[in-house]
């Protein structure tokens, strides 16, 4: 379960962001996240829609720890993210588009790296690890540099990674950014079985395909607010035009 | 500290596998070293053979003969008498090389002789370089020896001896030890490579860890993990630190190496220069290394944290190369000792303590002071940059 109260995050403008001269600026500070509040329920799949720059990188890095609230609460499997945030990396799995993984290292040195962060044991570990391997079709590539693998055996390199320790929470950051079809296919429906398997799920992407393929809830984000946040089927019922893509830029054109 | 542990020994192990810090922690310290000791002994070597063998060209310019001084000139046989160059011309013989010395006597220098009176006697040469300055040398002796010669001559007639105009013999005796004369030029050299190889050694690694996490994205899932940002710090600092001290240890042990191999060194002088070498000064030379990895290691991580790239990490580290080597080169300044207040001075302090660590006169007092100063620049280094690295902004900077 994942619970954003009121969550702000305020930046300073980079030098950059001052010359561009960013809409939704307030002197020398931008909300990336304005007053955010939604949930995520178990067994559900979470969409978070928005353009580029919506702040939807943001307050995933919030609700994985990696930022502080500006203001706002987040609590992720029941911990609160500024004050228990080891207890909540202990319960999160984290998958970026970017694989994040060291290319010097193998897929079996990379995965039992993470089961020890995550204080694994080593029966468990080396238990969990096999079945992730069979089940990804990593068995064949396990020894070899990630460095020389293919994208798409990365990526199964990066799910597994993200996997190892069985988290309750899993946050997806456009995981399937620069990916071809046939690794992005995999990933949607690893995300699908995270699903069926009782896990809360939160995915950011701005590909209307899969929203409509995975989402149970969804939220709009635009400049840092919530445009919408309902299930996803009430947002086919209220749509205006004739398709998903066509009501997404209506609702960012009329904020 | 389990998971300390465990993001030290990964980190380790990945850096031990990266060809570019295994190449500044081995092969590059036994480059350079090999590469300075040899060029530098041969080109010292071949210049002052070629300065004592080289035929002179000597153009020498007197009202009257004088065969004596002329004999010997040639006595080495590698001395050639120019007859042919026009005294008007001698600044700009000597100017263009086809003279490598003019010698000048006065037009009165016989007569001046006779008299019992002082000549002026000019010597033409260029001392752009260091082989007309060796080959200088050799013009002073044999100058020396007639000016010996006269002298005698004018004794003789006065039925003096030489102890007549030479009241006092002075005798210099020095009382330094060899250790202390070679301390003192191997002490000179030795803080140049350690210094530079432990910054070079900590450099790579301290840009991979840190910069280049942050540009594969490893960075973002290595935050994500249970590991806080002080274990993650301190297992990355370690590692580079570990680094440093490896490349340092590694250009002593070339050093070493070199040294014994070379056929350069008169075995007399390589003899004493191994003994130098002792445990204890390696250890005293040791313990200086630790904190000083230490501090360049804290110095290297936050500068790399703090770039959006490995590019632009390598280039904000590069300049800080040169802001090292400054104070390693006041250090090899004749007349620069250590003292209390120089053994304040970061980098400085080593460069001057290892010289006399290498000659065995450092002070206890003193070695403790250089120690507590590294200590606490290294504790205060490691603060900065864990604190830097639990900024969101220099942490996620272009990320």
């Amino acid at each position: 379960m994942i619970v954003v109260e009121n969550l702000t995050k305020s930046f300073r403008l980079s030098k950059e962001q001052k010359k561009e001269k960013v809409v939704h600026a307030q002197g020398n500070k931008v909300d990336a996240v304005a007053d955010v509040s939604f949930s995520c329920k178990p067994g559900r799949i979470f969409s978070l829609l928005g353009p580029n720059g919506a702040g939807k990188t943001t307050a995933l890095r919030l609700i994985a720890t990696m930022l502080r609230p500006s203001s706002g609460r987040i609590s992720v499997a029941g911990f609160d993210t500024v004050k228990e945030a080891g207890q909540v990396r202990q319960h999160i799995g984290f998958l970026t588009g970017s694989t994040g993984l060291y290319e010097r290292l193998t897929p079996t040195e990379m995965i039992e790296y993470y089961g020890r962060l995550h204080g694994m044991e080593p029966a468990l570990l080396e238990k969990r690890k096999g079945d992730l391997f069979r089940l990804l079709g990593i068995e064949e590539f396990a020894g070899r540099r990630i460095g020389k693998l293919s994208s798409g055996m990365k990526q199964k390199v990066s799910i597994a990674r993200t996997m190892i320790h069985d988290p309750q929470v899993l946050v997806f950051d456009e995981p399937t950014v620069g990916l071809d079809v046939i690794t992005a296919k995999s990933i949607l429906q690893l995300i699908r079985q995270c699903r069926t398997d009782g896990k809360t799920v939160i995915f950011s992407t701005h590909i209307m395909g899969e929203v409509s393929l995975l989402s149970d809830d969804l939220a709009i984000i635009h400049r840092g607010r919530l445009l919408y946040n309902d299930t996803y089927d009430a947002f086919i019922r209220v749509m205006k035009t004739k398709s998903l893509e066509d009501e997404f830029i209506r609702r960012v054109e009329e904020a | 500290m389990k998971l300390l542990t465990i993001i030290f020994r990964k980190e380790l192990r990945d850096m031990l596998r990266d060809r570019r810090t295994l190449f500044f922690m081995i092969v590059m310290p036994f480059l350079v070293i090999f590469l300075i000791f040899n060029l530098s002994m041969r080109l010292g070597m071949d210049m002052e053979k070629r300065a004592q063998e080289k035929e002179l060209q000597v153009a020498v310019f007197a009202a009257g003969p004088l065969p004596e001084f002329i004999n010997m000139l040639q006595v080495s046989k590698k001395v050639k008498i120019n007859t042919t160059v026009n005294k008007k011309e001698i600044e700009q013989t000597v100017q263009n090389g086809r003279l490598d010395f003019a010698i000048s006597f006065a037009e009165d220098f016989s007569e001046t002789v006779d008299r019992e009176g002082t000549n002026e006697v000019q010597i033409y040469y260029k001392a752009s370089t260091s082989e007309n300055e060796m080959a200088l040398e050799r013009i002073r002796k044999v100058m020396e020896k007639y000016k010996q010669q006269l002298l005698e001559r004018r004794l003789q007639k006065k039925n003096m001896t030489a102890a007549f105009v030479e009241p006092i013999k002075i005798v210099e005796k020095d009382v330094s030890s060899i250790r202390e004369k070679m301390g003192q030029r191997l002490g000179g050299m030795l803080p140049y490579f350690l210094v530079i190889f432990c910054f070079l050694g900590a450099m790579y690694p301290a840009i991979d860890l840190a910069a280049g996490e942050k540009e594969r994205g490893t960075m973002e899932t290595l935050l994500v993990s249970p590991a806080s940002r002080l274990q993650i710090v301190v297992g990355k600092f370690l590692v580079v630190t570990a680094s440093g001290i490896f490349t340092a240890l590694s250009s002593v042990l070339w050093l070493y190496l070199v040294f014994r191999q070379s056929r350069m060194i008169p075995p007399g002088v390589l003899g004493v220069i191994l003994k130098l070498i002792e445990w204890k000064s390696l250890l005293l030379l040791f313990s200086m290394i630790i904190p000083l990895c230490a501090f360049f290691a804290a110095i290297l991580l936050s500068v790399s944290v703090f770039a959006k790239s490995y590019k632009e990490a390598q280039s904000i580290i590069t300049p800080l190369n040169i802001m090292i080597i400054i104070p390693v080169l006041i250090g090899i300044f004749p007349g620069i000792k250590l003292n209390a207040t120089t053994a304040l001075i970061p980098i400085l302090n080593i460069s001057l303590a290892t010289k006399e660590i290498i000659a065995g006169t450092i002070s206890p007092l003193l070695m403790v002071e250089v120690f507590l100063v590294l200590f606490v620049l290294a504790a205060l280094g490691l603060i900065f940059c864990t604190r830097w690295f639990n900024r969101e902004a220099v942490i996620f900077r272009g990320v």
